[in-house]
């Protein structure tokens, strides 16, 4: 039924579109498919055979991702593990790895004083598991990259009773 | 500051978005190309741009060869999926004037490349 509606609707439109475009555009059965086939017969060969292909280990999206071109070559990517918050003692922040883009182009709102940017990766902010997952992130995407290595805080251990230790000569009073 | 690449070699299996191998790939490429370049008169004509057809064969043939690095066969396979819905758009009429003229970046002011150009710009 509903489909009926709609060669019915579609119909004379069709046909109208074809008068109107057969001057200067070429119908859709010019336009040749570079995918080669429809969508479904794709879809039955491949179910039919489960095939892969070898490619490089090495995988670089760069081309097709959408960023521009000064994006992806002018940038340096800065790989680091984020500093635990001074004002707390939890470490959660340390624990995992973040990367970060060289910043450029701020300048202050003459109106506001507000602070503006140019740089569509400026606020861009990808956190990691590990370093080696940011690494290869950023070689997938074509970006220049370094580590900041992190700073592991060393424990002291501190102790009261330490300080009355027998080789300490702080117990002076009961010798 | 020194930047640094990794050093990954190898090969893996992977799923195929279309093509099995380079030449099947190729054939895409080559078949976009010549659906792009026939299609190009009629959307000269039909968006009414300040473009010619050989200047947009040349824009044609310098896009493509953007991507020539490209070795990847998904990642090719990929680029071809949007070439084509970009074709398919384009013939359609389903985009406009603007968004045609969009690939040839008209609006675009070129970055100063001087020292006193780029001090007048605002940044060094």
């Amino acid at each position: 039924m509903a489909s009926a509606m709609s060669t019915k609707i579609l119909g004379p439109l069709r046909l109208s579109k074809q008068l109107i475009s057969a001057s200067f555009c070429r119908s859709k059965s010019d336009l040749t498919a570079a995918t080669g086939h429809t969508f479904t017969e794709y879809e039955k060969q491949r179910d039919k055979k489960d095939v892969s292909i070898i490619v490089n280990e090495k995988m670089d999206i760069s081309a097709i991702s959408g960023v521009p071109e000064e994006h992806i070559k002018t940038r340096t990517v800065r790989i680091f593990v984020p500093a635990r918050n001074t004002m707390q003692s939890g470490t959660y922040n340390t624990r995992r790895w973040r990367m970060e883009f060289d910043s450029r182009e701020r300048w202050e709102n003459p109106l506001m004083g507000w602070i503006s940017t140019g740089d569509p990766l400026s606020n861009l902010e990808v956190n990691f598991n590990s370093k080696e997952d940011a690494i290869s992130f950023c070689e997938k995407n074509g970006w220049d990259w370094f580590v900041e290595e992190e700073k592991k805080p060393k424990m002291v251990k501190k102790s009261y009773g330490a300080n009355f230790a027998w080789n300490k000569r702080t117990r002076v009073s009961t010798k | 500051m020194a930047t640094n690449r990794l050093v990954q070699q190898g090969v893996k299996q992977v799923k195929p978005l279309l093509s099995l191998d380079r030449t099947e790939a190729r054939r895409r490429v080559l078949n976009l190309y010549k659906a792009w370049y026939r299609q190009i008169p009629y959307t000269v004509n039909a968006f009414y741009i300040p473009v010619t057809v050989k200047q947009g064969r040349e824009k044609l043939r310098e896009l493509f060869m953007k991507n020539k690095h490209v070795t990847d066969i998904r990642a090719i396979d990929m680029l071809v999926i949007k070439g084509q819905m970009d074709l398919v758009e384009t013939a359609n009429i389903w985009k406009q004037r603007n968004h045609v003229m969009m690939f040839f970046k008209d609006t675009v002011n070129p970055k100063p490349t001087d020292f006193l150009s780029k001090f007048y710009e605002g940044n060094d």
